[in-house]
């Protein structure tokens, strides 16, 4: 094979469509046309609960930063006021991120059946 | 039709009137069959590729921004289809020595071996890493010019010489140093 070849064989590589392209394409074209369109996800509703998860996990960082910082020694006594202060506000971070998915969704759930 | 007939036609599409994108179609089937067919060398893949491209195209007809020419953004697309699906369905690859040559390549039909060293390019080009190989099909699919290849691939020209230009020595190397 020639060297001048592989520029040949490479540039002239053409087929032609087949009779009932245009057809077939336009018939997808009218399906896409005839479909609904898509359902934007719903920013508005789901921005508390993405506010909340991020609050919280920057507050877990925050406590492992800060444990990190007052060292080993006085880790136990860390974890103990941890303990007494913080558990209680823990859990209702933890209920109250539980509650939201489940009241949103059930909102948008009742959202669309009302739609319909 | 030119690039002016082109925009009137996405105008009156944007508009809801749905028989303009098939002068769409009808005008840019065979560059976009043939883009397609250059990536996977199967026709009827093709043109299930090609088909994706235009329903992709029409689904974003409003995103053309009208700042290069209909076709520059239509042949953007298509390529960057048809890489994804390349990638995710490769075609199917035969080694260099799996090839079959002619036993005596001075006694066949000139037109016959013509089509057998094409075959070989084809399989030694689908052996590539993707990135020369997407450049060089798309190098030699816009007529050799590479402006417009990069535009296609969204690449600056020079990244895209040096694409070419690995990938023409590799293809070189593959083909002509390939065990016999």
């Amino acid at each position: 094979m020639h060297r001048d070849d592989l520029d040949r064989f490479l540039r002239d590589d053409d087929i032609v469509p087949s009779s009932g392209f245009v057809a077939h394409v336009m018939d997808a074209v009218h399906a896409e046309a005839a479909a609904p369109p898509a359902i934007p996800f719903p920013w508005a509703r789901a921005l508390p609960g993405i506010v909340a998860t991020a609050a919280a996990f920057v507050a877990l960082i925050a406590g492992f930063v800060s444990l990190a910082i007052e060292g080993p020694a006085s880790a136990a006594t860390t974890t103990t006021n941890l303990a007494n202060d913080t558990i209680v506000a823990w859990l209702v971070v933890v209920l109250l991120l539980c509650t939201v998915p489940v009241a949103v969704s059930l909102r948008f759930t009742r959202t669309l059946v009302n739609d319909d | 039709m030119s690039a002016a007939d082109d925009e009137r036609a996405v105008d009156r599409v944007l508009q809801g009137d749905l028989s303009a994108f098939e002068e769409i179609v009808r005008r840019w089937q065979g560059p976009i069959v043939n883009m397609a067919y250059r990536f996977c060398h199967d026709r009827g893949r093709a043109e299930e590729m090609a088909q994706e491209a235009f329903v992709k195209a029409f689904r974003g007809l409003a995103k053309w921004r009208r700042e290069a020419a209909f076709s520059t953004w239509l042949f953007a697309l298509a390529a960057n289809l048809y890489r994804t699906e390349i990638r995710r369905i490769p075609p199917r690859t035969v080694g260099l020595d799996e090839i079959a040559e002619p036993a005596d390549p001075r006694g066949t039909e000139p037109d016959l071996e013509d089509r057998e060293q094409r075959r070989l390019v084809q399989r030694a080009l689908r052996t590539l890493p993707p990135k020369y190989r997407d450049a060089l099909v798309l190098f030699y699919f816009h007529g050799m010019d590479i402006v417009t290849a990069a535009q296609s691939l969204r690449l600056p020209e020079g990244t895209m010489k040096t694409r070419l230009s690995r990938g023409r020595d590799m293809l070189r190397r593959k083909l002509f140093h390939a065990p016999r």
